[in-house]
């Protein structure tokens, strides 16, 4: 029951032909339905607009330097567009594709011992949804941007005069469907192409987690494109589902909405656990710690995350019963979270640890989703939360759950994967002082934020009272800090494409199959059926000094072999 | 489990500060204790188990750190029953006692006593207006200390909320609909300072500036302001009311219409009585082609301009001027034929006005004896 047949055929790493040399030219990537070059068209694109949504980010900061107006040109309504921006790319283009598209569209196959998705064709669509609801925020902001929060909030989003509402609101309803594409390809990928002897319970844990992001999006993102439809309806012909008064209800909008946007969180957050429970169990070469309660509390999460959207309204006039009950449901989820914590910790128990970069991304996560996880306690508690309701509290724990946690846990996969993706090693020593002025300059500016709120600072404010700029300067020169990290990343990672050290199959000591095909992937993954065992079980590996990287070493397999871990 | 709680709790209301500590803004109501004492139990149970986590993250790290090329030892549990099932219960045991607590006092937070004093508040693109019995209005909240107060909320445009941090309370305005929150503050503020009064909810350009003061007054300072207050508009004689009534309600209306030519949300005022009277900029168009002129004057119309000025305010929808929206909500019932007179007034004698402040230039002012702040 080892991880790899020693008897295994491993010159494949020695075959010339690799996925990105297979065919040549601009329409061979364009019309690609290679799942792992549409993974890399996905992480280009998401990259840039991530680039994009920064740049956002950081006028947003620099204009809060003082209160009233700082940056020549940036009004009020320049600064709402701004924040609305920053909060619209980095949600719809960023982070929910991020994981699932562009490294679980690299992976999943490969981890699967498969030579596709089920669906290639159905992939390379997604991709061009994701493209055309990209070009449509562009148009939008031809057309004089909008201004309404990325939330769309009812009525200000039917009234504003911004003329760029109707175009972004098509533009998010394609990227619902880009994204509903990829979750229905990746549950029946997972459901049908298992190779034999993969039960679900032998599945990289990423594997489960994608497959529970999938389910959500599949069911929830539909009811996000009925919304946005009713919203374009309500504001081209006055339909009046929404605006109170033509006889609609706003708050029937943050229904709608949340019952999408809640499960959207989750959509963010399960796929960066996932890579979490790689990267700590690979960089500690330590079998993962309570395998099955991590992959059934993503599914507990998955299911949890559709019957708490009313938290997000403690404050809107919902009635205290309703409350009550979603505040319950929410300290539900405290449950598969904490377990997922404890179990990633005591993965480090009695481990082999090599501190790389991937497992810096991984310690960092672990540091800041604890924060982002206990400080939605205060959220979820009713009494708490009427005070920091639509306060900066909100804004440090939402980002400390989806930048601190989802982005985080995308990039140390990006460092996890990148050898296999690209063939090439990046620096250590430049990737994890990266993460590490990351890792200060994100808890620099957010932390902050945590006072700000619960002295009473309100969120999405231009001007502010003067007592809270010393706050916002911190805040400020933290985001600073955060952007030169990533800076430093992207050079990182860029100059590997040209100078770094050529990957071998294995280099960190991983257990799961695309370790076992050649870096980067040859075009058809594997040539033959590769066997599959315990995805966790690392005893049969040996570092090779030769190769630089991890090899099975007959000995210690047969060793292994004689011991079976279950 | 339970009482235990309640004795925590009791324990952590202590630490409610009224000048405020590193976290907490000052705790100036009845409700501000038991949220305050919430808030730092939840704290130090997140430094708790933030402690332990990366205490035993960095001790792991460090104690089972491996050389490259070193032998994998594989000495390591894979699960263990017992304890996964610990640290899921548990977890789960600490937030259902705070669900409880922080439920309980919700409800009280969420229900009025029956003896509340009740003002009715009306908010709008990006003014607040308050409302008492007596039918007196104000801009900044001014409230009884010591009782019970109950504010009934409407939006007339968008959504916005009425957030007051020093009393921890907070609750959406919804337009079509009313909602209520309460509160007791029991110390009256020093003179000149209030309490902030925010929206939180985003409401677009002025949503930053559409805050307020709170005054908490004693008993019998209260009423004899709410007095002064329901009369300070009567007590001025006609011909002052230009100068002396003009500019505190231009107050109102200076997010969206600049004095001194700016564009702003709304037309400036500059140049208003011109236009209106057949002078310069008369011939300037409205949003359907209509011009100043051509709806202004005997047997159009507007017979007078004081009937479009008045039209207006209380139905600004009516006539749009040409590159402007239909941004601004009525004043019907808030402003009545008197104030409606000093804004027109001080139209009129717009260049009396400093174009940047507002101030009355002609004469130093005489006091006026009641200041709507």
């Amino acid at each position: 029951m080892t991880t790899i047949d020693a008897s295994r055929p491993i010159d494949l790493a020695s075959r010339p032909d690799n996925y990105l040399t297979h065919t040549r030219g601009f329409m061979s990537w364009a019309l690609t339905l290679d799942h792992k070059r549409i993974g890399v068209m996905y992480m280009v694109a998401v990259l840039v607009s991530f680039f994009v949504g920064g740049v956002f980010a950081l006028l947003v900061r620099t204009e809060l330097l003082t209160p009233g107006q700082t940056i020549p040109g940036v009004t009020a309504d320049v600064y709402n567009q701004l924040f609305t921006l920053h909060g619209a790319i980095m949600v719809f283009l960023v982070i929910i594709p991020s994981i699932p598209a562009a490294l679980g569209n690299f992976v999943l196959p490969i981890m699967l011992g498969a030579k596709d998705v089920a669906f290639p064709r159905l992939n390379l669509g997604s991709f061009y949804l994701w493209l055309f609801g990209a070009a449509f925020t562009l148009v939008s902001l031809a057309m004089g941007g909008f201004d309404t929060g990325w939330t769309f909030y009812t009525p200000y989003s039917t009234t504003t005069t911004a003329g760029g509402v109707i175009p972004v609101l098509f533009g998010v309803f394609i990227l619902g469907f880009s994204s509903i594409f990829t979750g229905m390809n990746f549950v029946v990928t997972v459901h049908k192409l298992r190779p034999p002897g993969m039960t679900w319970f032998r599945m990289p844990l990423f594997l489960w987690a994608l497959y529970s992001t999938a389910l959500i999006q599949v069911l929830a993102t539909p009811v996000l494109a009925i919304t946005l439809m009713l919203l374009v309806v309500e504001r081209t012909i006055n339909i009046g589902i929404f605006d109170p008064s033509m006889g609609g209800d706003p708050v029937l909008f943050q229904h709608f909405f949340w019952f999408y946007s809640h499960p959207a969180v989750y959509i963010m957050i399960l796929p960066a656990m996932g890579i979490i429970s790689e990267l700590i169990s690979v960089h500690a070469h330590r079998h993962i710690f309570g395998y099955k309660f991590i992959a059934l509390s993503s599914i507990a999460i998955a299911i949890f995350s559709f019957l708490v959207w009313g938290h997000h309204m403690f404050a809107s006039g919902q009635s205290p019963l309703l409350n009550t009950l979603f505040s319950l449901i929410s300290f539900s989820v405290a449950i598969p979270s904490a377990v997922k914590v404890f179990n990633w910790l005591t993965t480090l128990y009695k481990g082999n640890i090599s501190l790389t970069t991937p497992m810096m991304y991984a310690l960092s996560f672990l540091v800041l989703f604890t924060i982002g996880g206990l400080t939605g306690i205060h959220l979820a508690t009713l009494n708490t939360d009427v005070h920091l309701h639509d306060t900066y509290f909100v804004v440090a724990h939402f980002h400390y759950v989806m930048m601190g946690s989802a982005l985080i846990g995308m990039i140390g996969g990006l460092h996890h994967w990148w050898p296999k993706m690209t063939g090439k090693m990046y620096s250590e020593r430049t990737g994890t002082a990266a993460c590490i002025i990351i890792f200060i300059g994100f808890n620099v500016t957010f932390f902050t934020q945590f006072f700000l709120g619960s002295q009473g600072m309100p969120r999405r404010y231009y001007d502010y009272q003067p007592e809270f700029q010393v706050y916002h300067v911190i805040s400020t020169i933290g985001s600073y800090i955060m952007a030169s990290g990533f800076l430093l990343t992207a050079y990182c990672l860029i100059t590997s494409l040209f100078s770094g050290k050529k990957a071998a199959a294995n280099p960190w000591g991983g257990g799961s199959l695309e370790w076992q095909c050649a870096s980067p992937p040859p075009h058809d993954n594997f040539a033959t059926q590769p066997s599959v065992g315990d995805c966790y079980d690392f005893r049969a590996l040996k570092w090779d000094e030769a190769t630089q990287g991890y090899e099975i070493d007959p000995a210690l397999a047969a060793e292994a072999a004689k011991h079976p871990l279950h | 489990m339970i009482p235990a709680f309640h004795t925590i709790a009791a324990t952590l209301a202590a630490d409610a500060s009224p000048t405020g500590t590193v976290w907490l803004p000052p705790a100036a109501s009845t409700l501000a204790g038991n949220v305050d004492a919430m808030f730092n139990a939840i704290n130090y149970i997140c430094y708790f188990f933030f402690a332990v986590i990366v205490v035993a993250m960095v001790y792991f790290v460090v104690k089972y750190r491996m050389r490259k090329g070193q032998a994998f030892r594989s000495d390591a549990p894979l699960h263990h029953l017992p304890l996964e099932t610990t640290w899921g219960a548990v977890p789960l045991l600490i937030v259902i006692g705070i669900f409880y607590v922080g439920f309980r006092d919700y409800l009280n937070m969420s229900t009025p006593p029956k003896n509340a004093y009740v003002v009715q508040v009306t908010a709008q693109k990006w003014a607040w207006n308050f409302k008492y019995p007596t039918g007196a209005t104000s801009d900044d909240l001014y409230v009884p200390a010591g009782r019970p107060v109950q504010l009934t909320m409407r939006a007339s445009d968008v959504l916005h909320s009425c957030f007051i941090p020093d009393f921890r309370v907070k609750k959406d305005l919804v337009p079509g609909r009313y909602s209520y929150l309460w509160f007791q503050a029991d110390e009256p503020t020093p003179s000149g300072q209030g309490h902030h009064l925010f929206c939180t909810e985003y409401c677009g350009t002025g949503h930053s500036n559409m805050n307020r003061k709170v005054y908490v007054l004693p008993e019998a300072d209260f009423d004899k302001w709410l007095t002064e207050q329901g009369q300070w508009l009567d007590k001025i004689p006609e011909e002052e009311l230009f100068f002396r009534a003009g500019p505190k309600i231009y107050a109102r209306c200076q997010q969206c219409h600049a004095l001194d030519g700016t564009k702003g949300i709304g037309p400036s005022w500059k140049g208003i009585w011109a236009r209106t009277h057949g002078g310069e900029g008369s011939d300037q168009k409205f949003a359907d082609g209509s011009s100043y002129a051509s709806l202004i004057g005997p047997g159009k119309k507007y017979a007078t301009p004081e009937d479009y000025l008045r039209n207006s305010i209380l139905n600004p929808g009516s006539e749009l001027v040409s590159g402007y929206g239909n941004a601004m909500p009525s004043f019907k019932g808030q402003l009545n034929d008197k104030a409606i007179d000093a804004v027109i007034g001080m139209m009129q004698h717009m260049d009396d006005f400093d174009p940047k402040t507002g101030k009355y230039l002609k004469e130093a002012p005489v006091a006026p004896k009641v200041s709507m702040k």
